[in-house]
């Protein structure tokens, strides 16, 4: 069936790229913050598979960079020694998952060449490495604060439905209201009122209950019309016949209606997350430097030479549409099973 | 149609009996003043023998199914006193309830809207007892496996879900859930609507045999005057929220007092009149 | 009261929920405009607590909120610390020219989207319309803070139209025609970022809404009459569709303003979004504020706009079936 390879493509690359990105620290080959000030703004290695002889490899290898005389920021390949791309590498030390210490890395080259599969920024550094690091900002800012929305949702759309009334009607006006804020203006403004000078992690944090407020409204409205419409179901009358407790009426007649619910609102609310945290570290709200987000990574683009002359600078935003793409087929995947099978 | 005749005396002291029993419904706009005030029960007063099936029929909105759902301590009355086996109900503290529930059960009449529909048949009937915590796994099957078989319906579509019964088999479902916690009392509110004749004697009869073998009392509602008049030991007419006339089938059917009683029982007579005719006309 | 009066009053309660919301995010904060003052060496702290009381943010939140209020009602606004100004003189230029691109934005968003929407939902199912929801897909998953830079991107290396800003610098000097085309020029690349943000999601949901109409008895009845092509869907599809949209409007305005808040900044247009970004960096509270109540106040006119329409569109509501 068509809506089942969808959603097993869609987990498949969703997967795939979630694994590359906590797997950071195996799968790039330097130090994000390791900074080579002799070459800014190099552009991606060029990877060869047949040398200057015309003869063909199998594994491919790279040239080091040279600077040009006379010029800034222009490289040329010095094509006198080779360098083989090998895997499984030792390079610098790094925790994996922030856990486990290691050293090995998925591939790399033996210095002192380097191999910049996205190229450096200003001050040298792995464009390519700075991504994949950047990503477990980025994403793991996407999930977490979806999961705050996602809980906010269900317990206010819970509380709303079940208790009726006036907690209804005041948490209906206030999911009205979030609903009708413009949520980069709200972002911002409560962003603002925030100290900006704290230290990385806070920033994290904080960032990630700020944008989790913003989007409980819709989740929160659509859990209330469940628990109100199984609410008047004769088989929960039943069941308080049998002297359920509510507890129990909401454990297993009401919530298990809310999964389906629950699970496309996610897959819509993290890529917008994702986003969000993005454009945050993009205007310098959010992460700031040396830590890396696919936001502050862009952000060099807002600098007219970067935007003219540096076009691998690009490339987080091809990360950032994959990881859309691969939620937003998701989200309608599971949205089509949900309504084929009501 | 041959249902088996059972008549019992009114002797014996009743099991349940409703005294005075009142509640209206207060419907009111959210942040505003407008109130509509409906009055469900007006000091309803009702006896049913043990071991009887007592009738209670009425028109549509006469309060039949609050008073069901009172006496089902669903809802607590506004006024008025039940009284269960010799003890007084009504205002029951939770802790007494949960002692009293299993005792008094219902089937409803919307059974597809009763049972619910992500629920396997074993894990419906298996409910009650999970709740109140009489049986736990494995056991929890093996009793809903024997209810099943009870009610007639075979144990080995256990697994399936409530849609893909008929609705024949769905109302056996319900009343195996309502046997499930061993009620002494128990209210069948319109469970035989929406069934087509042959399937309403069916379930009718296992009603019937389900009685013998468990002692149990019934209170059925209906406005189906025509299946009343053959199962019922006593009725009670409700109009307007209030027990207008209350006594044995013979005494109702054949000498009714109130006007509303005499009412109900010419409509029957006139439909029952009309299919004649359309029969005989048919024949010809 | 009738309807309209009464979605104005909701909307204005609305609006003070909003401001309320400021306000109470503002208890939370600690910290002010004058932190970065205090820092200065220069700058004694005597200064800095008298300007801090000049300026009542010592002052419980209660009461400033009543003097904020006071200062709406005289048409200040409150005062920027930074400019040293009422909030309104930068508010009312700010938002006119947000108030321009996001119009326009919209303008052109609709006209692309109904019959791009109304053509797929006939052709449904069809090749080009298979084609044309995968390339609304990709579109919708390229955010718009991609959409900008791309297009400054192409801007910047073709020369081809001025990068950001919203007027050239001769423009004072200009003639009224050539002011005009200086304009336009300028709004190229904001509005089509805005659009292409748009689109997508407008085009799926007014494909749907008319997919659904489609099947109607009365659509099918006037198929049966022989009324077919344009003449059924602009005639007699697309009016039944009116109610859906009209509230899809609605609720599209709020998401275009927080889309125009971003594309204002990448390309330098100053309307509310860049005012809006110096005051957060700045902690200029009451401009904060300022900002955030007038694009709620648009987003609210907005989707009081939008039932208007629908009233005008749909007979139903008139006639007071629904």
């Amino acid at each position: 069936m068509r809506n089942a390879q969808r959603i097993l493509a869609a987990l498949a690359v969703l997967g795939a790229l979630h694994l590359v990105i906590l797997l950071a620290g195996f799968v790039a080959p330097y130090d994000p913050a390791a900074q080579n000030r002799d070459f800014p703004f190099a552009p991606p290695t060029r990877i060869h598979f047949v040398d200057a002889y015309g003869r063909a490899h199998l594994r491919p290898f790279i040239y080091s960079l040279s600077v040009r005389s006379d010029t800034v920021n222009e490289y040329e390949e010095a094509r006198d020694k080779s360098y083989p791309v090998r895997f499984f590498i030792q390079g610098p030390a790094y925790k994996l998952a922030g856990l486990l210490p290691l050293h090995v890395h998925l591939f790399g080259v033996e210095g002192p060449a380097q191999i910049f599969l996205a190229g450096t920024d200003g001050y040298g550094r792995d464009q390519f490495s700075r991504i994949l690091y950047g990503g477990q900002i980025s994403l793991a800012a996407g999930l977490l604060a979806t999961g705050i929305s996602l809980l906010l949702g269900l317990v206010v759309g819970c509380v709303s439905g079940f208790y009726g009334r006036w907690i209804d009607e005041s948490a209906m006006r206030l999911v009205e209201l979030f609903l009708v804020l413009p949520w980069l203006y709200f972002l911002l403004a409560v962003r603002s009122f925030l100290p900006l000078n704290i230290s990385p992690t806070q920033t994290f944090l904080l960032l990630v209950a700020v944008i989790g407020t913003i989007g409980w409204a819709r989740p929160a409205r659509l859990v209330r019309g469940i628990v109100l419409s199984a609410k008047g179901r004769k088989y929960v009358i039943a069941s308080r016949g049998f002297g359920a407790s509510e507890y129990y009426i909401l454990r297993r007649h009401v919530l298990p209606h809310t999964y389906g619910v629950l699970l496309t609102q996610a897959a819509l609310l993290v890529p917008q997350y994702v986003v969000a945290e993005v454009t945050l570290s993009f205007l310098g709200l959010g992460l700031s430097e040396p830590a890396p987000s696919w936001g502050n990574l862009l952000a060099n683009l807002q600098q007219y030479n970067v935007l003219i002359s540096y076009w691998w600078m690009f490339a987080p935003a091809l990360a950032l549409v994959i990881v859309s793409l691969g939620y937003l087929q998701l989200a309608n995947a599971v949205h089509e099973l949900q309504s084929g099978s009501i | 149609m041959e249902i088996e005749e059972t008549t019992r005396g009114a002797t014996t002291p009743a099991l349940v009996r409703a005294v005075g029993l009142s509640k209206s419904y207060v419907q009111r706009a959210p942040f505003s003043q407008k109130r509509f005030v409906i009055d469900a029960l007006v000091d309803a007063e009702l006896e049913v023998a043990p071991a009887s099936l007592t009738a209670l029929v009425g028109e549509s909105g006469s309060g039949k199914s609050t008073l069901a759902r009172c006496l089902a301590m669903l809802e607590k009355p506004d006024g008025g006193e039940t009284w269960f086996e010799g003890a007084e109900i009504s205002r029951a503290t939770d802790r007494d309830l949960v002692l009293l529930r299993p005792k008094i059960q219902m089937v409803h009449q919307d059974s597809a809207g009763a049972l619910n529909p992500w629920f396997t048949a074993a894990q419906i009937i298996a409910e009650p007892l999970d709740i109140q915590r009489r049986e736990s796994g494995p056991m929890l099957r093996s009793r809903a496996c024997e209810l099943m078989e009870e009610v007639g319906l075979s144990a080995n579509w256990a697994g399936r879900r409530p849609l893909e019964f008929s609705g024949g088999q769905r109302q056996r479902l319900a009343i195996a859930r309502a046997i499930a916690l061993k009620p002494v009392f128990l209210i069948l509110d319109e469970s035989l609507s929406g069934l087509d004749l042959s399937t309403q004697a069916q379930v009718l009869n296992l009603l019937l045999d389900l009685q013998k073998a468990h002692s149990l009392t019934y209170l059925l509602i209906s406005h189906d005057l025509s299946l009343i008049g053959q199962v019922a030991d006593s009725v009670a007419v409700m109009h307007r929220g209030r027990i207008v006339e209350h006594g044995t089938r013979q005494d109702i059917f054949t000498n009714p007092r109130h006007a509303h009683t005499r009412e109900l029982l010419n409509s029957v007579r006139l439909v029952e009149s009309s299919f004649r005719t359309a029969q005989a006309g048919g024949q010809q | 009261m009738n309807y309209l009066e009464r979605r104005v009053i909701h909307g204005m309660l609305l609006l003070v929920g909003v401001s309320v919301l400021c306000f109470a995010f503002a208890a939370l904060a600690p910290g002010n405009f004058f932190d970065e003052m205090k820092l200065n060496p220069q700058i004694s702290p005597a200064t800095v607590a008298a300007l801090r009381s000049q300026y009542g943010i010592d002052q419980p939140l209660p009461l400033r909120y009543g003097r904020w209020v006071r200062s709406v009602i005289r048409g200040e606004w409150g005062y920027s610390f930074a400019y040293n100004c009422p909030v309104r003189s930068l508010l009312m230029v700010r938002a006119r020219n947000t108030l321009l691109l996001t119009t326009l934005a919209t303008l052109l968003t609709w006209l692309i989207a109904i019959p791009l929407g109304v053509w797929t939902a006939n052709r449904r199912g069809r090749w080009d319309d298979r084609m044309g929801m995968a390339g609304s897909a990709l579109l919708l998953a390229v955010p718009e803070l991609v959409v900008a830079m791309l297009l400054l991107y192409w801007v910047v290396r073709t020369h081809g139209l001025p990068v950001g800003g919203m007027v050239s610098v001769d423009f004072d000097v200009l003639g009224k025609q050539a002011k005009l085309i200086d304009l336009a020029l300028h709004l190229v690349i904001p509005t089509t970022t805005l659009v292409l943000a748009s689109l997508p999601l407008l085009v799926r949901h007014i494909r749907a809404s008319v997919v659904e109409v489609l099947q109607a008895p009365f659509v099918q009845a006037a198929r049966a009459h022989g009324i077919g092509g344009a003449r059924l869907l602009f005639r007699y599809a697309l009016p039944a569709a009116a109610n859906p949209l009209s509230s899809l409007f609605g609720l599209s305005v709020g998401a275009l303003l927080s889309s125009s808040l971003l594309v204002e900044v990448i390309t330098a247009w100053p309307g509310l979004g860049p005012l809006l970004l110096e005051a957060a960096m700045a902690r200029d509270i009451y401009v904060v504020v300022g900002a955030v109540m007038a694009s709620a106040f648009f987003m609210i006119a907005g989707s009081i706009l939008a039932d208007i329409l629908l009233v005008v569109a749909d007979p139903r509501i008139r006639l007071g079936s629904l």
